[in-house]
């Protein structure tokens, strides 16, 4: 199942490739923002903000992307739409899961930047354009090295079972 | 010379006694005369026992009648069978098939066998002059014709009409039927004659049912979808709309069942449409659900029960009284829903619009309660001036409140919100059978839900004050009161009008708005009265029950009430009002 | 003028009561891209549903909304099209609202064929109230209403569906985004009666061995097994795996759609409204004839 549809590699021009990151962390800052929301909901406050940060985290990595595409090809309509992209670096919704701990939050994190890694090193063979090169390799060291961030986190946190859920009331029929 | 005149006929289904009545009615509508026919069957969908009743008058009708002045009878096992609609007493004229005998010895109680019985050999006549015994009910309107002066011009015209596309023949036969029968007539003078005074200057006339009355009002109202299924006996309602509204623009959808039917048609609504439904008992009883929906979504809907014998099944040929109940009351929930009822054909067409206005008007499901006989007796109905029926449009957002912040359920001092609907740009909103707030948002907030259904309910308070909805008649501070609603109500007029005439003082009050209880009103009503009838065809009494529930009804007054199917007659409310008279004194 | 939709448009600020984790969540994410590259208006939009946890899905999109009662959205769908055939109008509901209370009004939606789109999100479950068996829960499926294992055989909604003539159905899964996506966008654009089946999983009371990752590694696309959509008895042999295979794609779709009802109906007015428009304050005049009096 590929995330990205209706793109030829081949064919891709250095715009569209900042088109192409820029929607992809648009898509991760929305991803992240819905599953705030959604654990805000559901009384998972801890992780709800966590989330709520990635999400912004995402933003700055968006707008870094936004004012390089600016400064390069101004506001010029863009050819990659949202349409083409699906869960490249969003977590998938089943991710998420009521009373989830932090450290489940992070397992979610690592395999989003997993997942784009794996992306952008699966684009760079179908690439040639040296700019465009420079730009996947950049973006895939990236999230090489928010894993690093992500692991790091990780090891702080004891590998002990999350036991939120068993202090949570039984669901309530509606 | 009399000026009114009740005829009841009984056969089975194959002798065409239904189609002599309308001949009967046609006839009498054609010269002017005020009429009304009903019918009453078996239940074979053929030939099963058949009976009519036509009654005309150079009066305004206002029910059936009471006592038959002229019962035919084609054979005694069917006509016994009428027992309850075709009452006869020692002055009704008794004309039977002469190959049946006299009539048996229990046809009537004691003291109310006819004192004049004719035997006629109506088969025989029929075989010489048409050819076939068939022919019987025709030689019977020849009788008619005879004895009693209705003209034969009109009968004729009503023998074109049921014979002429089925072959010329056939009418020519009809024809010399008819002239035997008024050769017998004149042959075998009657011992009381008795003959119709014929109407002078009489104005043209609708000749039309209730079910007729309520799909043309529909139509006449702007409604643009009818989703429904066939139920006996509103059925003719979809028919009738089915041809014809489609000619409007509008749509009918015969869906798979009832709660679909419903369902299609709170879609509609929905969508920005005046719709409707129509059903009896049984269907009430499944759209209950749906119902609720619309209420709790505020969404205008009318729903017409043309009530018949219940519960359950019931009797589906047969008109009673006993949905009230469940008009007002069910779904479950707090719901408040406007029920309304015609008490005539004519009426049938007034109430439907009201109904339109009311759901329109106030965003809720609307009931109509008709019944079988007001659904499905033919009368002659006065011209209807339609422009001076004013027609409510639901209230929609103004451009400024589409333009930012739309609330669907905004709070406002009346309790009407405007209404959007899919397709008006900036009013998007989900609707819901869930409970809202004011964006229709969904919620468990009891102080919500507390102020909506305040909003649901305030919403129709003006309703209270709606006495052109009441019609009251006689002196206001009259000791004695007749309460009568639907069908019923016809009797209660002419029952006041006997008992004005003999000095009982009686007042009458017909309620179109059934429910809510106008309590005001009804306390004004009967401050003056300690006795009186609540007059209506039910096992219950259940408008009698609906009053007591909202307001001190004096402890005088009385369920006058019977399970449907045995229709009540003037001169029984006369007799148990002159009763409670003598009480009084 | 406002630019193309972007999903975002379509998405609602009420914020779902879902759980966590539900398949839902992707089907509405999936729907929001389908909304947008179809590209009509959300106050063009009727969006119907019934009762369940999938039935809310409708408050959370800005189109016209109605979240009506248990297993009646689809007759109350057709009523908000026939009354407006100029809308784009989406039916949503589970597998309990659609095929046990509302399945009686399936195949006659079908038959009927107005044009909209009824999306099932079939988690063989009734999730809503706690657990209960539904009709597409497996034989022998252990719930709080059959702690012994249920006794009867699932309904197969794709057989059921097919079998009543639909002329477009497919299967989809949100653990294939994209696929999905395509899929919802492909049936709202069928004219006519469309159905998708979304194997959407319940995370609190659905199966283990029933959930997203699961399907990841057990589905299969019908095109990958060479099916071809227009063959509808290849399309009903396929149906029959409901249960056990998890195929997902197109199983037919009608190569020639006959005429939708709404479009017959439209037809029809226009037809029946040429030559002199009727008033319809002249109703009673047909009563007055049959009255047959002076001036008849």
């Amino acid at each position: 199942m590929t995330p990205v549809t209706g793109i030829d590699f081949e064919r891709l021009t250095l715009r569209d490739a900042l088109d192409l990151a820029i929607l992809i962390e648009e898509e991760a800052r929305d991803r992240y923002l819905e599953f705030a929301e959604q654990l805000a909901t559901h009384d998972t406050p801890e992780v709800a903000d966590f989330f709520a940060r990635m999400s912004r985290i995402e933003e700055r990595h968006r707008m870094e992307l936004l004012e390089r595409r600016r400064t390069l090809f101004g506001n010029t309509r863009s050819a990659v739409e949202r349409r083409n992209i699906f869960d490249v670096e969003a977590p998938e919704y089943e991710a998420a899961r009521a009373f989830m701990g932090v450290r489940q939050a992070l397992e979610t994190v690592l395999a989003a930047e997993v997942k784009a890694q794996v992306f952008f090193s699966e684009a760079l063979p179908r690439v040639k354009d040296p700019e465009l090169k420079a730009l996947f390799e950049e973006l895939r060291d990236e999230e090489v090295q928010h894993q690093a961030l992500v692991n790091a986190e990780l090891a702080r946190r004891p590998e002990k079972p999350d036991d939120s859920e068993a202090y949570a009331d039984d669901p309530v029929a509606q | 010379m009399i000026e009114d005149l009740v005829v009841g006929l009984a056969g089975s289904g194959g002798d065409g006694v239904v189609s002599a009545g309308e001949s009967l009615l046609a006839a009498a509508s054609a010269q002017g005369f005020h009429a009304l026919m009903t019918k009453s069957f078996g239940s074979q969908i053929r030939g099963g026992e058949s009976s009519c009743r036509v009654r005309l008058s150079t009066r305004k009708v206002l029910n059936p009648g009471g006592v038959l002045d002229v019962a035919v009878a084609l054979n005694w096992e069917d006509f016994r069978r009428f027992g309850a609609e075709l009452r006869i007493g020692p002055e009704t004229v008794l004309i039977h098939e002469a190959k049946a005998g006299p009539p048996p010895q229990d046809l009537a109680p004691a003291g109310r066998m006819p004192r004049e019985v004719i035997g006629v050999p109506l088969a025989e006549l029929a075989k010489s002059s048409a050819g076939t015994d068939r022919a019987k009910t025709t030689v019977v309107l020849g009788l008619l014709s005879g004895w009693f002066g209705i003209p034969r011009e009109g009968l004729d015209r009503g023998l074109q009409k049921k014979f002429a596309q089925k072959g010329e023949g056939l009418l020519e036969a009809n024809r010399k039927a008819l002239a035997s029968g008024i050769a017998f007539a004149m042959e075998h003078p009657l011992a009381s004659p008795r003959t119709l005074t014929l109407p002078v200057g009489a104005s043209p006339k609708m000749l039309c049912d209730g079910n007729e009355m309520c799909a043309s009002a529909a139509i006449f109202s702007g409604c643009e979808f009818f989703g429904g299924y066939p139920i006996t006996p509103s059925t003719e309602v979809m028919q009738i709309l089915a041809r014809e509204l489609p000619r409007y623009g509008g749509v009918v959808l015969q869906a798979e069942d009832e709660i679909s039917g419903v369902g299609a048609a709170v879609g509609a609504s929905f969508a920005g449409k005046k719709s409707m439904t129509a059903t009896s008992g049984p269907g009430m009883s499944l759209k209950t659900e749906i119902l609720g929906l619309a209420s709790l979504a505020e969404l205008p809907l009318v729903l017409l029960d043309v009530q018949r014998g219940g519960p359950s099944t019931g009797i589906p040929t047969k008109p009673e009284q006993s949905d009230l109940f469940a008009a007002a009351f069910s779904a479950h929930g707090d719901v408040l829903r406007p029920v309304l009822a015609p008490t005539s054909v004519e009426d049938t067409f007034r109430v439907t619009v009201e109904a339109f206005n009311l759901a329109e008007g106030y965003q809720t499901p609307v009931m109509i309660l008709s019944d079988q006989e007001i659904a499905q007796r033919k009368e002659t109905v006065d011209p209807i001036d339609v422009s001076r029926f004013e027609l409510v449009e639901r209230l929609r957002p103004t451009p400024e409140q589409l333009a930012g912040g739309y609330q669907r359920f905004s709070a406002t001092s009346s309790g009407i919100s405007p209404i959007s609907h899919p397709g008006m740009e900036g009013g998007n909103y989900l609707a819901a059978g869930i409970e809202h707030d004011v964006n229709g948002a969904p919620t468990a907030s009891g102080a919500i839900h507390a102020a909506m259904n305040e909003k649901r309910f305030q919403k129709l308070a003006p309703l209270q004050e709606r006495t052109d909805l009441f019609e009251r008649l006689g002196p206001p501070d009259a000791p004695l009161a007749l309460v009568s609603w639907g069908s019923s109500a016809g009797v209660a007029r002419e029952a006041f009008l006997q008992a004005r005439m003999r000095d009982i003082p009686v007042k009458l009050l017909v309620p179109t708005l059934l429910y809510p209880v106008a309590e005001q009103l009804y306390r004004a009503f009967f401050t003056s009265v300690r006795a009186g009838l609540v007059l209506e065809l039910s096992h219950q009494g259940q408008l009698y029950r609906v009053l007591r529930m909202f307001v001190d009804v004096p402890p005088g007054v009385t369920s006058f009430a019977r399970s449907g199917a045995q229709p009540f007659r003037a001169d029984e409310v006369v007799q148990r009002l002159a009763q409670q008279a003598e009480t009084l004194r | 003028m406002k630019d193309l939709l972007s999903p975002n448009d379509y998405k609602s600020p009420l914020k779902p009561i879902w759980c966590p984790g539900c398949g839902d969540y992707g089907v509405l994410q999936a729907l929001y891209r389908a909304l947008s590259a179809i590209g009509r208006p959300p106050h063009e939009i009727a969006f119907i549903s019934g009762i369940g946890c999938s039935s809310r899905i409708p408050g959370y999109t800005t189109a016209y909304g109605f979240n009506t009662v248990h297993g009646r959205a689809l007759p109350i769908a057709q009523g908000v099209k026939l009354a407006n055939p100029d809308l784009l109008v989406i039916v949503a509901g589970g597998d309990g609202d659609g095929f046990s209370i509302g399945g009686g009004h399936v195949p006659h939606a079908i038959r009927r064929n107005v044009d909209l789109t009824y999306i099932v999100m079939d988690n063989q479950v009734y999730g809503l109230t706690k657990g209960q068996l539904s009709p597409t829960s497996p034989q022998g499926l252990k719930t709080v209403t059959s702690p012994l294992g249920s006794i009867e055989q699932p309904i197969n909604p794709l057989l059921t569906v097919l079998a009543s003539g639909a002329g477009f159905v497919a299967q989809a899964t949100p653990a294939d985004m994209p696929g999905m996506t395509a899929l919802i966008e492909e049936a709202i654009r069928y004219p006519g009666f469309s159905f998708v089946n979304i194997q959407s999983p319940c995370i609190t009371f659905g199966e283990e061995d029933q959930q997203l990752k699961a399907h990841k590694s057990r589905m299969k696309t019908l095109a990958s097994l060479g099916h071809d959509p227009a063959n509808q008895l290849a399309a009903l042999d396929l149906a029959r795996a409901y249960g056990t295979e998890l195929y997902t794609g197109v199983f037919y779709r009608n190569a020639t759609p006959p005429p939708t009802y709404d479009a017959q109906i439209r037809q029809r007015k226009a037809e029946l409204q040429r030559g002199e428009p009727r008033p319809r304050s002249r109703v009673l005049d047909g009563y007055l004839r049959a009255g047959g009096g002076p001036t008849s």
